[in-house]
């Protein structure tokens, strides 16, 4: 036996993390809770810019992801980490840095969201001087963490680690490959890829972040703190092994399932769906490994109210893990796809899975961080079923309201019209049913808000000592002879992380590798052509305004889509869409084909009113497009950066886009005052560009191109 | 359009099948070595998280 050592873990850190994961989750969940409600009255947008739905649905996606959860997922590791590993963290001075450096960044988020400072890639919206700062804090996270792990008293270890390893290895590749962007300015860059494959790399990318930013930490979370508040260790820990190299390797592959029937090729479609659908077998083998390690602790479940949200966050692991596959099956995403349907699916994950398992975790970590007992056990269970309750008038809801929607669109006459023809009648079908999960919403951020009262006044009532623990120093490890091949793995960190890089690295280059190689080949289409500075300008516009979150560029190759918009989308029509706008859901009608199809004065009107040109609009109103001057100041420097990209302008382009830009801007001003609207200086406002912009949507494809199909 | 894309990109066939494999091996193999042996390893693996509260050290 080797000698005995005293040591302290570093608690101060965790309960720091602990309690920046209750007020973050809060102020996510609020911000959700405002755009809920906008949706069912535009007016609560407040009539500011920074406050709008386009800006504060990105806000709260971040919030809730990477600041809620975020910190959830490092209050959690920081605590398990030193305990199974019997050691402090690595560093004090790098646990202060990360602490420190991710509420700063979650801080310039809160900032620059509703300024419009956004790269419009979902759930990666945020500008490049912080996408730089996260990659800091995240190897400042790294280090910290391999140093613990090199320091350890445990020889092996436990699952929950090496969930967490393949989480820093797979954000880490992910953030770097979807956030190739080259400056402009402070705050605007522009993505190297264009088109298809900035969808692919962002979907590829969006789609992991679901995978190892909500799951796989979670389910290390899962893997340690389901067997501590349960007393009994994990159901099977073979499976568990099972479990990890399954998923991690089978997450990789799926992101295409986000971009069925786009301009996406066809194969990379089918791989997307093939592996969707065999991720069921892993997903399934955790929840039931997480359920199976309550079996015989059933009547605990009946009073501990820790135990009760946990038990729902592993079932609504369950059930979104069988519903993402379905969803991935091309006939049923055909109904679901850019309907609420999706928005549902997502929050089952997150208010079910990632909420309900911090908020146990929570519970039961702020009296032992405190040494003392939770303040009211039965506020904790009234917190538990209004969270539940909250989940249900969210989730059901929004589902009944996508398909509802879906079949709406796509329901036609005997004489072959559409039976709906106008997009908004299908919209305000559904108001009573965003009603509803707006009261979903508010029900659960109650329930979080009493939590946080509930642990405030556990924390006050208890005291911060940090007790002294013991424990052995680590022995050298002498291998013996037909050892389990695994132990070998669990020895070895290093090995570790390397096997786990490995097995994301080859779904990742599987996907994004042929894209690449076909950059060339995306089918040129002669007459599609770059924008011109004023439309550039305009585009940029509809990014700052987060139009992207009701309205999709994409129309897909099905008789319900081309009678309402115009042709289908092909690939070749985005080569010089840097980034690309497809979008993920219609609130509103998709845009792509909608150049030429109004007046100029329509979209001024439009703009300015929805509800002047289209009676019941839920799209809020934009006045300050209409006030506020373009600014020219980064047209060159923004073309500049297009032509390094090979968008070909002609030589020399930029020194006269200015002058480019006012000519055309002067041509819309016209056009605007021919139809009677009399502003003055009306060629110097941004509304101008937005409409020059609409106006050039989907219009390159010539008719006669179009009618060949 | 996509025989297009795919007659250009070249064979890329192999790669879904490649996929496939390389799966079903790496699932299939960690399967079966991890179910083959070794309980008592297994046993104090699972009861890692335990062990604090076991050992009843202080907290
Ligand atoms: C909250 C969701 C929402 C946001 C954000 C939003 N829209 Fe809309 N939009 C709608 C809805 C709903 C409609 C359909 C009713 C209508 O015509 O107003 C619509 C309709 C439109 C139309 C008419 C399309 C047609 O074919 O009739 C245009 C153009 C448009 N929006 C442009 C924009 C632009 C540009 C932005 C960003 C500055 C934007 N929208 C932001 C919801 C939204």
């Amino acid at each position: 036996m080797s000698k005995i050592e005293t040591f302290h873990y570093d608690d101060k850190i965790v309960r720091n993390f602990a309690v920046v994961t209750v007020i973050w989750g809060i102020v996510g969940m609020t911000v959700g809770l405002l755009a809920a409600i906008q949706l069912v009255w535009p007016a609560a947008n407040l009539g500011l810019a920074e406050t709008t739905f386009g800006r504060i649905r990105p806000l709260h996606t971040n919030a809730a992801i990477f600041a809620f959860v975020g910190n959830g997922i490092f209050t959690g590791v920081y605590y398990s980490l030193q305990r199974l590993l019997k050691t402090r963290m690595f560093s004090d001075v790098l646990s202060k840095v990360h602490f420190w450096g991710w509420q700063a960044i979650i801080l310039a988020a809160a900032l620059t969201l509703p300024l419009g400072i956004t790269s419009s890639h979902e759930y990666a919206e945020l500008e490049w001087p912080i996408d730089i700062a996260i990659a800091l804090v995240w190897i400042v996270f790294g280090i910290n963490m391999f140093g613990t792990i090199l320091k350890r008293r445990e020889q092996h270890l436990y699952v929950a680690i090496w969930f967490y390893i393949a989480t820093w290895v797979t954000v880490t590749v992910l953030h770097v490959f979807n956030n190739l962007e080259i400056p402009v300015s402070m705050w605007k860059s522009i993505p190297v890829f264009a088109g298809v494959q900035d969808a692919l790399v962002q979907w590829w990318y969006g789609h992991n972040a679901v995978a190892f930013f909500l799951t796989t930490p979670y389910l290390g979370l899962m893997y340690y703190f389901l067997p501590k508040a349960a007393k009994r260790p994990v159901y099977s820990y073979k499976l568990s092994i099972v479990h990890f190299w399954g998923l991690i390797f089978i997450y990789i592959w799926a992101g295409p399932h986000h971009l069925l029937y786009t301009s996406l090729p066809d194969w990379a479609q089918s791989l997307g769906t093939v592996f969707s659908l065999m991720l069921i077998a892993p997903s399934w083998g955790g929840m039931l490994n997480g359920l199976l390690t309550l079996r015989g602790a059933w009547d605990r479940v009946r009073n501990d109210p820790i135990l009760k949200f946990m038990v729902v966050a592993v079932s609504a692991y369950g059930m979104a893990t069988l519903e993402g596959p379905l969803l991935s099956i091309k006939s049923i995403n055909a109904i679901s796809h850019y309907t609420d349907w999706t928005v549902g699916h997502v929050h089952v994950g997150t208010l079910g899975w990632n909420g309900m398992l911090t908020f146990g975790m929570l519970y039961w970590l702020f009296p032992k961080l405190y040494n003392t007992k939770l303040h009211s056990v039965k506020q904790a269970n009234v917190h538990f079923w209004i969270a539940t309750l909250g989940i249900m008038f969210y989730c059901i809801p929004l589902y009944w309201a996508g398909w509802t929607q879906s079949m709406m669109w796509k329901q036609f006459e005997p004489d072959g019209f559409l039976s709906y023809g106008n997009f908004l009648e299908t919209v305000t079908q559904i108001i009573p049913m965003y009603a509803m999960r707006a009261l979903g919403g508010a029900l659960y951020v109650g329930g979080a808000i009493m939590m946080a009262v509930n642990l405030y006044k556990t924390a006050k009532s208890g005291s911060v000592e940090d007790k002294s623990t013991q424990a052995p120093a680590r022995e050298k490890y002498v291998a013996h002879k037909g050892e389990y091949w695994h132990r070998w793995i669990e020895r070895r960190p290093v090995q570790m992380l390397i096997g786990s890089t490995v097995v994301i690295l080859i779904g990742g280059l599987v996907e994004i590798f042929p894209m690449m190689l076909i950059d060339n080949n995306v089918p040129k289409i002669e007459s599609v052509q770059p924008y011109t500075p004023l439309e550039l300008e305009g585009r940029d516009i509809y990014i700052r305004e987060g139009c992207i979150s009701c309205h999709s560029q994409m129309v897909r190759p099905f008789r319900s889509e081309t009678e309402r918009y115009g042709e289908y989308s092909k690939s070749g029509e985005f080569v010089y869409d840097r980034p690309f706008l497809w979008g993920s859901k219609r609130t509103g009608p998709d845009l792509h084909r909608l150049g030429k199809k109004y007046p100029d004065s329509w979209h001024y009107n439009h703009m300015l009113d929805p509800e002047s040109m289209s009676p019941g609009s839920i799209m809020p109103p934009y006045p300050w497009l209409i006030e506020d001057d373009l600014s020219t100041k980064y047209t060159a420097a923004k073309i500049k950066v297009l032509k390094t990209l090979n968008t070909p302008y002609p030589e020399g382009y930029e020194d006269d886009a200015v002058d480019d830009l006012q000519k055309q801007a002067a041509e819309v001003a016209a056009s605007l005052r021919a139809d009677g609207i009399n502003q003055e200086n009306l060629e110097n406002k941004e509304i101008v560009a937005l409409i020059a912009y609409l106006q050039r949507l989907g219009t390159d494809i010539k008719p006669e191109l179009m009618v060949e199909q | 359009m996509y025989k297009y894309i795919l007659s250009e990109a070249g064979n890329i066939n192999w790669m879904a099948l490649f996929a496939l494999i390389t799966f079903m091996t790496v699932f299939i193999l960690s399967a079966i070595l991890v179910f083959r042996k070794n309980n008592d390893f297994i046993t104090k693996m699972s009861h890692l998280p335990l062990e604090e509260d076991e050992a009843g050290s202080t907290k």
